[in-house]
């Protein structure tokens, strides 16, 4: 039996374990894997089948709009411009989603990888062949498709349009992929993950400054702010390469083949950065922080003096104790925070600064704090086990879960009256100021209730153990909805606060606008202690339940 | 094997026989566990006696992780009911969460807090009184030698540093059983003999131990009283003289009774061989 392997001699050997599988083999078996994920994700249960078919529903629903809304566009005076800013959105959707929100996949994790004897080439057609099979990369084609039947013209625009439409599929993938790569390399070491979360700021700043800029530059006029981007976008691959597609259209060819040609340029310089990063990341060496030498200052904030006095004694403030511990140190948490804090102060400002201003829109504030209560188990992660020995009767649970709240209520209050001072200073309209808090204290108290509510209802876990993934194979579409119902259903609960001030406004009342101040507050109280109360004895029954859910990894 | 015959016969006239002597600590009937096609514990009765040291062996995949989890109520059962010192498992959770400490194998801690900081905070959600928790806290990181890591943050901890402070959190309430799932895994012989010396003087005060191994020098030496796990059975159950029997060791014991095979199945003649 050794015959054969005899006859082959070294080399041949060589050529097989250290060359590894030829391209296409490592393409089929990426192809597999991910089909393999999503299936193995989806088959669990029975609601996450459900929550799967939900999300196949919306993207094909959406996407399919998506496209009717684009080849209604065709001929249309912005139809070109609508098309480049489309997939131009789209290409930022796939830069920054997936470091914020799940859509990361195991397939995508090149750590699980390193020890397989793959060339990088094998490797990398391999995880681009599994980075379009997905709901996401299929809402993206609807999407670019529809934008190339926009601006498509004749034959010739047709064949640019079969080129362009996978490029600009093909470079959101890859952006997405490489970003990924890059930030796992700087997500391994504690130092980088700080700076990740300080880059999430920065990009939040970076598409309001963007967004400020665009609309100071449109002026007044309708579509003004659509040219204006477009004018812009259209040089910006991959939505370049719809701008290729209609410039064919035109007969202008040289300008077609800039396009498209720049589009391609840019895809393969994304695949040669990937290339660069990914090889790095797999054969450099783990770069893992040991902790810091302690300090004596750092000793004495954690000695229990400082301003955790203040948190009530026993469970309640254990845990919001913790909550708010893990706000500064937990890296992911800490992103969640910093996003809310910093967009929540951006809002204002930027409609501000752009003229649209009133307190009002202190409400970015309150909502993105509030929304932080939401999986909060999720975020303990299987941690959660230690809170769940502790918990045996419904007031255990509300108390957990009150403390969490605190938490979240002790930073979101005085920063949210801080945002409406701010905000009423900048408009100069500190009549609004009242009711513009009531409406945000109202809309908080919900968050926090109906958050409290969906913790114990759809818990889902955040795995701690990957800085690519923050939701669990299988879990991405009950996470979307549980945030997006989230987000719909906080202000249909203050439905009642919002409507005391808009009869306020219609009926010349605005004497009495300031009633809304305390009533939004005791509203908001209500929602948050019914939201509580709800969610305590569900936790409870549910404890097994909810850890399995949230240990996921 | 006569000595496991003997075991299974018993059943649990066997146990209630023993009942003369100690109390059962932990009492187990009819306990299923499936996940989706596959039977993880298939049908588990077990009476654990209370003051033991007890050990849960079993090869890789026995289901031993599974009955430690149902059985603390970290996992719901699918069927089946659990008694510890008398009190229903799901029914009054109250009175069991109490009187147990568990390690699991596999779950983290909250790693973003200190030694010190998980230890009080922990003391805090079992709601003891603030000082006792200092107390107990400072007693359990010296004596499991913790003491000088005790301000770095348990993310930063080696295996057996983890493993000791997660030991030192399953008995800061004093609980009067103790599970440990796999509590030597991976750790060093220091932290191993640490911890051992920290089970021993907590049994001796009576209270009752059960942990969970695949090394089973180590039960033999440590333990007074086997199960063994295999397959979501109970394949023997009792003390460790009897489960041994005339085998010259619990290993060799063990292997006959989970059905071991003592050859390698297909001789493998390509490896090593000609290259």
């Amino acid at each position: 039996m050794s015959d054969g392997r005899a006859a082959c001699g070294p080399h041949e050997r060589d050529a097989v374990s250290v060359t590894g599988a030829s391209v296409g083999v490592v393409a089929g078996a990426f192809l597999r894997l991910k089909l393999a994920l999503v299936r193995n994700g989806v088959r669990q249960t029975a609601g996450r089948s459900a929550a799967f078919v939900g999300a196949v529903v919306v993207t094909l629903l959406f996407g399919g709009l998506g496209l009717l809304g684009m080849v209604a566009l065709r001929g249309h005076e912005h139809g070109p411009e609508a098309a480049v800013v489309l997939v131009a959105l789209l290409a930022l959707g796939w830069a920054f989603m997936p470091l914020f929100v799940g859509g990361a996949d195991e397939t995508l994790d090149p750590a699980r990888l390193a020890m397989l004897p793959l060339r990088p080439n094998a490797m990398l057609t391999g995880q681009l062949v599994a980075s379009v099979v997905g709901l996401g990369p299929l809402f993206t084609l609807l999407l670019v498709t529809g934008a190339a039947v926009t601006v498509a013209d004749g034959a010739a625009g047709v064949v640019a349009a079969v080129v362009a439409v996978p490029l600009a599929l093909l470079t959101c993938t890859t952006l997405a992929r490489a970003l990924a790569t890059a930030n796992a390399g700087l997500l391994s070491s504690r130092r980088g993950r700080d700076l990740a979360v300080l880059s999430g700021v920065l990009i939040a700043v970076g598409v309001q400054a963007l967004n400020l800029g665009v609309s100071k530059l449109s002026g007044e006029n309708g579509a003004g702010p659509l040219e204006a981007l477009a004018d812009v976008l259209r040089w910006v691959p991959p939505a370049a390469a719809v701008e290729g597609v209609r410039a064919v259209g035109d007969g202008s060819y040289g300008r077609a083949a800039a396009a498209l040609g720049g589009s391609l340029l840019v895809w393969l310089l994304l695949l040669g950065w990937w290339r660069r990063t990914l090889t790095k990341l797999l054969t450099a060496p783990d770069s893992s922080t040991l902790g810091a030498p302690e300090t004596a200052k750092s000793r004495a904030a954690r000695s229990g003096s400082g301003p955790s006095r203040w948190l009530p004694a026993g469970r309640a403030g254990a845990a919001a104790q913790r909550t708010l511990r893990y706000g500064w140190r937990d890296p992911k948490t800490k992103m969640g925070w910093a996003s809310a804090l910093g967009v929540g102060l951006l809002m204002p400002v930027v409609t501000a600064a752009q003229g649209g201003t009133s307190p009002y829109n202190a409400f970015w504030a309150s909502a993105l704090l509030g929304l932080l209560m939401y999986n909060q188990f999720g975020q303990d992660y299987s941690g959660f086990w230690l809170v769940s020995q502790t918990i045996a009767t419904s007031r255990d649970a509300y108390l957990e879960l009150y403390g969490r709240a605190l938490a979240v209520a002790l930073v979101a209050v005085p920063f949210t009256s801080a945002v409406v001072a701010l905000s009423a200073g900048l408009a100069d309209d500190w009549a609004s100021a009242p009711d513009a808090m009531g409406l945000a204290l109202a809309l908080l108290g919900a968050l926090i209730g109906l958050g409290a509510v969906t913790s114990a209802r759809f818990p889902y876990s955040i795995p701690q153990d990957s800085p690519m993934k923050n939701v669990a194979p299988g879990q991405g579409a009950l996470a979307w909805f549980s945030i997006l119902g989230g987000m719909l259903a906080g202000p249909v609960l203050c439905a009642p606060v919002i409507a005391l001030v808009v009869t306020l406004h219609m009926s010349d009342a605005t004497g009495w606008l300031w009633t809304t101040l305390p009533l939004g507050a005791g509203y908001g109280v209500l929602m948050a202690w019914a939201g509580l109360r709800l969610a305590a004895p569900v936790t409870v029954r549910r404890l097994p339940e909810i850890l399995t859910a949230v240990s996921r990894a | 094997m006569e000595a496991a015959g003997n075991q299974n016969a018993q059943g649990h006239d066997g146990t209630a026989a023993g009942a003369a002597g100690p109390a059962v600590a932990v009492r187990v009937r009819g306990l299923w566990k499936r996940f989706g096609e596959q039977v993880a514990v298939s049908g588990i009765d077990l009476d654990l006696p209370a003051g033991r040291f007890i050990g849960l062996v079993g090869p890789n995949g026995a289901g031993k992780t599974t009955t430690l989890s149902m059985i603390t109520g970290l996992l719901r059962p699918d069927d089946g009911q659990v008694e510890i010192a008398g009190h229903d498992v799901w029914r009054d959770p109250v009175a069991v969460k109490a009187r147990i400490g568990v390690l699991p194998e596999g779950l983290r801690l909250f790693e973003r807090l200190s030694g010190r900081e998980l230890l009080t905070y922990l003391g805090r959600l079992r709601g003891l009184p603030v000082d006792e928790v200092e107390r107990r806290t400072g007693q359990l990181l010296d004596v499991l030698d913790l003491s000088a890591a005790q301000h770095k943050l348990v993310v930063d901890y080696s295996t057996g540093m983890r493993k000791k402070i997660g030991l030192a959190a399953a008995l800061l309430h004093n609980p009067e059983v103790l599970f440990l799932d796999e509590p030597f895994e991976g750790v060093d012989p220091v932290s191993a003999q640490t911890i051992r010396g920290v089970l021993e003087r907590y049994t001796a005060s009576g209270a009752t131990v059960v942990f969970s191994s695949h090394v089973m020098e180590l039960v033999e030496s440590l333990c007074d009283w086997v199960a063994v796990l295999a397959a979501g059975r109970i394949k023997a159950h009792g003390p460790l003289a009897e489960v041994r029997g005339d085998a010259e060791s619990l290993q060799s014991a063990f292997l006959e009774l989970v059905g071991a095979r003592g050859d390698a199945g297909p001789d493998l003649s390509w490896l090593g061989g000609n290259r």
